[in-house]
């Protein structure tokens, strides 16, 4: 009996220290209701007159597109790393009988898209885009293919050419060689791409690039740019993660594209994104002329273009205003995925 | 000293003997983490790790997310882009960028996000396998603060110690009982508590199932049943000293195995409540108030026959109720998702165990024992009855 008692004794002094709090709890909690309510403001206070300290402390104060320019862009490189992607070559003057030869190597690479991730991408000569190809109308265009990636690939350009130059049957198996050679026409702003099946695996993998045939009549002379609208899926659920210009996510607003007011800029802009439908591309703050395909009278006045995948076109522009302009794809989603970037006008 | 090392032989040999698979085991790990992946090469080609991220938890604060991460695979994981809503957005990380494996960060991000809106986060790994969490509405996360302590403590007390304490007040009724229909609110306490038991156990098993396959899984589970259940045991055998716990020690095992599972009830109660995912309305304190009732006349059943003080039926309302406040406490404010599913293990073992000794004391003491009609209908009621008002809490 006597032990039975001690167990109750011990029952109710294990069950103090519980008991002990809520109680506190219950009285410190009626206490502040009959204060009137809530008379928890002083506590409130105090956690937010901290939080933004803590913030502020890991440099995070600007958001919006203000922490997505300069330094605090997520782009990977330095500033030049794409100029080969963005500045074509020069065109050049019409000459009978010219050849215009190049080569065009197709590799495994993985490419650093935006920072610390790493895309396993097919290319052209280590890139993707792949190198700008550049030829007059009427030049005999000489392509050596090398395939030295571990797939079958092929070269498929736009344009007017035999069927046996087209890089449809003739795939080039891991090793092998294939040389391209028909005559550049017509003149405007073409594509080329890889037409091995699965032939969405190809594109999206990276084989594509500019194709410019320039007309026997120059254009007038203009600071050229090159823009290649891609995107990345990186996890392999056939959507993209990641949208560029030219392969790097946010390069542009990290790098913006410095041209100057009194200069005449040609963009030539193409859209090789797999998965979406569409893509375009939209300027702040002005307005451009644009030439479907780069070809016939047609010119277009606007500030957005869209295009499918495959469509091509170029823009003119001599900017009106000097100052920081925003370019970006008018879906938003791509735009905050990485399709953004800034002019710099300058005098 | 030829006999005694015989007779050191003869006491320590089993267990140098013991020894020699254990240093063998040790020569053959080694040798295979040696080789590398040479194993693997021989079969074929290794799979690439998932590179998937455990994401946490989410938390939101005034212009800000913070994304707890975990690398729940044995190669190392780097954050390396981070998406609200399908946007890249700028980010830090508070501890390493690179995790190796079970080690957690913190990502930080400033964002103006829309409260109660339903949002997305993504976190991507360098070799660009994105992790996706939905939360269905952005809620300000409590931050510990008094007002969130008391806070908390109250919705305790409310579903679990003043229910019990309520229910504990069928005692004088319970008095008056015939002896068979005491058998049956006993056997109705045994109902009650297996179907605590089976809802801890299946809860347990759930929250198991989130954690990564190296945080133990149900062997996790299972410890918290086996602790419980002999740590209870061997209680009821020093309560009961060898012959079956009655009276006042049974009411007390059984106001313990509902505790311990009221422990569980409220870190569930703050977890959800926590990250967002509850709506703690008045109609589910009610709720649970109505299910957790019946735990107190689960408690009062033994007591029928003995006499007992107000302060030690206060004392078994509280080892019962109260350990819901600790555990909305602790579900509220700690970010461990290993403690759910072992105080469920525990809750779930000491119930079976509570059910064990309840159902020893109703085959004693039924007229008729376990087989009479009282016993099988009260222990049906108690099921019916919890399943009945648990509807109401869910």
């Amino acid at each position: 009996m006597s032990k039975s008692r001690l167990t109750r004794r011990k029952l109710l002094a294990a069950a103090a220290p519980i008991a002990a709090a809520p109680l506190v709890a219950k009285f410190a909690l009626e206490g502040s209701a009959e204060a009137g309510g809530r008379s928890h403001i002083s506590h409130t206070d105090t956690r937010h007159a901290t939080s933004p300290a803590g913030t502020d402390a890991q440099g995070q104060a600007a958001i919006g597109h203000a922490a997505m320019i300069g330094d605090e862009a997520p782009a990977v490189g330095g500033p030049n790393d794409l100029d080969a992607l963005l500045y074509p070559p020069p065109a050049k003057p019409y000459r009978r009988g010219r050849v215009s030869e190049h080569t065009l190597v197709a590799v495994d690479n993985d490419l650093e898209i935006a920072p610390g991730i790493f895309f396993p991408a097919w290319t052209y000569n280590g890139t993707a885009p792949g190198p700008i190809v550049r030829a007059t109308e009427g030049d005999t265009l000489r392509v050596h293919f090398r395939n030295e990636g571990s797939h079958p690939h092929t070269i498929h350009f736009h344009g007017i050419h035999p069927s046996n130059m087209d890089g449809v049957f003739e795939v080039v198996e891991s090793g092998g060689t294939f040389t391209y050679e028909f005559e550049a026409r017509p003149a405007g702003l073409h594509l080329y791409h890889c037409h091995a099946t699965p032939l969405k695996k190809h594109i999206h993998k990276g084989l594509y690039g500019a194709f410019i045939i320039d007309p026997k009549e120059p254009r007038p002379p203009a600071q050229e740019l090159v823009m290649v609208m891609n995107g990345f899926d990186t996890d392999a659920d056939g959507e993209n993660n990641f949208y560029t210009v030219n392969g790097r996510s946010f390069y542009y607003a990290r790098y913006p594209i410095r041209v100057k007011r009194s200069q005449l800029v040609r963009i030539y802009l193409a859209n090789l994104t797999e998965f979406d439908l569409i893509n375009s591309l939209h300027l702040h703050g002005d307005f451009f002329r644009y030439q479907p395909t780069g070809t016939g009278d047609h010119w277009e006045f606007t500030d957005t273009v869209m295009q499918c995948q495959g469509q091509r076109g170029v823009i003119e522009i001599q900017f009106a205003n000097t100052g920081r302009f925003m370019f970006h794809a008018h879906q938003s989603e791509f735009a905050e995925l990485g399709w953004m970037g800034f002019f710099e006008v300058v005098d | 000293m030829e006999a005694g090392s015989a007779s050191v032989r003869a006491r320590f040999g089993w267990r140098l003997w013991a020894l020699v698979p254990v240093l063998l085991l040790t020569v053959a790990v080694a040798a295979v983490s040696l080789s590398g992946d040479r194993f693997a090469e021989l079969i074929g080609g290794n799979p690439p790790p998932a590179d998937e991220f455990d994401i946490r938890r989410v938390e939101f604060e005034p212009g800000e997310i913070r994304i707890l991460v975990r690398n729940p695979q044995p190669d190392d994981l780097t954050i390396a882009n981070v998406n609200v809503d399908d946007a890249i957005v700028p980010f830090t990380v508070d501890g390493p960028t690179t995790l190796g494996r079970l080690r957690s960060s913190t990502i930080v991000i400033s964002f103006d996000w829309v409260e109660d809106d339903p949002i997305t986060v993504g976190v991507t790994s360098s070799s660009g396998v994105q992790t996706v969490t939905e939360i269905a509405a952005a809620v300000e996360t409590p931050e510990p603060s008094l007002d969130s302590f008391f806070g908390y403590a109250l919705i305790g007390l409310l579903v679990g110690v003043v229910p019990v304490a309520l229910g504990l007040l069928w005692l004088p009724a319970l008095r008056q009982a015939s002896a068979a229909w005491l058998a049956a609110f006993m056997a109705f306490t045994a109902g009650l508590l297996t179907f605590l038991g089976v809802e801890a156990l299946s809860e347990a098993l759930q929250l198991q199932a989130l954690l990564p396959a190296a945080l133990g899984g149900a062997g996790l589970v299972l410890l918290g049943v086996a602790l419980s259940f002999l740590g209870m045991t061997a209680l009821a055998g020093m309560l009961g000293r060898g012959s079956g716990a009655t009276g006042f020690a049974l009411a007390l095992l059984v106001a313990i195995g509902i505790g311990v599972h009221n422990l569980g009830e409220g870190l569930a109660i703050g977890t959800s409540f926590a990250v967002g995912e509850l709506q703690l309305g008045t109609f589910l304190i009610i709720g649970f108030m109505i299910h957790n009732v019946t735990e107190g006349l689960g408690i009062a059943a033994p007591l029928a026959k003995t006499r007992s003080t107000v302060l030690a039926l206060a004392g078994l309302a509280l080892v019962a109720g109260a350990p819901t406040i600790l555990g909305t406490w602790i579900g509220g404010y700690t970010k461990s998702d290993v403690l759910g599913a072992l105080f469920f293990g525990i809750a779930a073992g000491a119930a079976f165990q509570v059910v064990v000794e309840v159902s020893r004391y109703v085959a004693r003491q039924a007229p008729g024992g376990l087989r009479s009609g009282y016993a099988i209908g009260g222990f049906l009621a108690g099921v019916v009855a919890m399943y009945a008002t648990g509807i109401l809490a869910g």
